[in-house]
């Protein structure tokens, strides 16, 4: 991250909310700088949850992709002080 | 209540129609152009009317150190040409030290999946075609990882139903189940506007495979 605005530097509370069969985390909000990319969330998710193949979508809506900025998503979809991330385990098909 | 995972016909050319007269908005940081295209015969019945959506001479450069370029933000992975009279200016772009790569983007609805399906191809600046291992070298990371891990999502060597001629696609079986996915946490109340986001919310998940983005201000339904 080369260089950072203030906005980007700013931490934003992410909401971690599981859909389907996927397994809930024991601690769902945390704090993340908005100048990391959405990919770090979904590392994170892929280390706590022991999956590969996970859909993360954001605001029922869409599937961001992992080079946005968490403070760009946050600033678009962020409602009442955080920024709230579905996910879902790999699923039936396949 | 309805589930948004299937689109019918009728619904896709609309949606392909609103989709592609989007006007960019001055806070949009980019805005790639699709145009909507009818190749049906004149003589043919309106129920094989083809319709698909296009965007096509999306240029990528590659450096001659093998380093894809990959730092445009804003543009995306990938940048697209705004204004139709700037067709060609990106092609200017191309110092000597890169290699171009352009690719062409087809949507088309699926009969039998009853969902809108990705074609694409790409060509070096000679017009030779690339092969898929050519494409893969051009993807960013994400997107390779998410056509190894994923099962939603592969590539296939099939015929484009309207040009029938051999294009890559992304096998459509799995998309309705993940855009229902998509859809199931809270249904917007306006009907329209939820079919309206259905053609955005698709690429951005069909756009990761492929390393094609789109603006975040297309989802936000403030600027519907």
């Amino acid at each position: 991250m080369a260089a950072e605005s203030p906005t980007a530097s700013r931490k934003v509370v992410v909401h971690l909310r599981a859909t389907g069969d996927a397994p809930i985390l024991k601690q769902a909000k945390f704090k993340i700088a908005g100048s990391d990319k959405f990919g770090k969330v979904i590392e994170f998710l892929r280390r706590q949850l022991h999956r590969d193949t996970l859909f993360v979508y954001v605001n029922s809506a869409f599937s961001p992709n992992p080079d946005e900025l968490v403070i760009d998503l946050y600033n678009n979809f962020g409602f009442d002080g955080k920024l709230v991330i579905n996910y879902a385990c790999s699923m039936a098909w396949g | 209540m309805r589930s948004y995972g299937f689109l019918v016909f009728a619904e896709f050319v609309y949606i392909g129609m609103v989709f592609t007269k989007k006007k960019k908005k001055k806070s949009f940081s980019y805005f790639p152009l699709w145009t909507f295209i009818n190749t049906s015969s004149s003589s043919s019945s309106p129920s094989k009317a083809e319709f698909h959506l296009s965007l096509e001479d999306v240029y990528r450069f590659k450096n001659s150190d093998g380093v894809v370029n990959n730092n445009m933000k804003g543009e995306g992975t990938f940048s697209a040409d705004e204004e139709d009279d700037d067709k060609y200016a990106t092609a200017l772009a191309v110092t000597c030290n890169q290699e171009a790569h352009v690719y062409d983007f087809h949507i088309v609805y699926s009969f039998s999946y009853r969902v809108p399906v990705l074609y694409f191809r790409g060509r070096r600046i000679d017009g030779q075609p690339l092969e898929l291992e050519d494409i893969e070298k051009d993807l960013p990371q994400y997107a390779l990882r998410t056509l190894r891990e994923s099962k939603w999502t592969f590539i296939t060597w099939e015929d484009h139903p309207y040009l029938h001629r051999p294009w890559y696609m992304l096998h459509p079986c799995g998309t309705s189940e993940w855009m229902k996915l998509l859809y199931n946490g809270e249904a917007s109340p306006v009907k329209d506007a939820v079919i309206q986001q259905y053609l955005a919310c698709w690429l951005s998940v069909v756009g990761q495979a492929v390393g094609l983005r789109i603006p975040l201000e297309l989802h936000n339904k403030k600027y519907l």
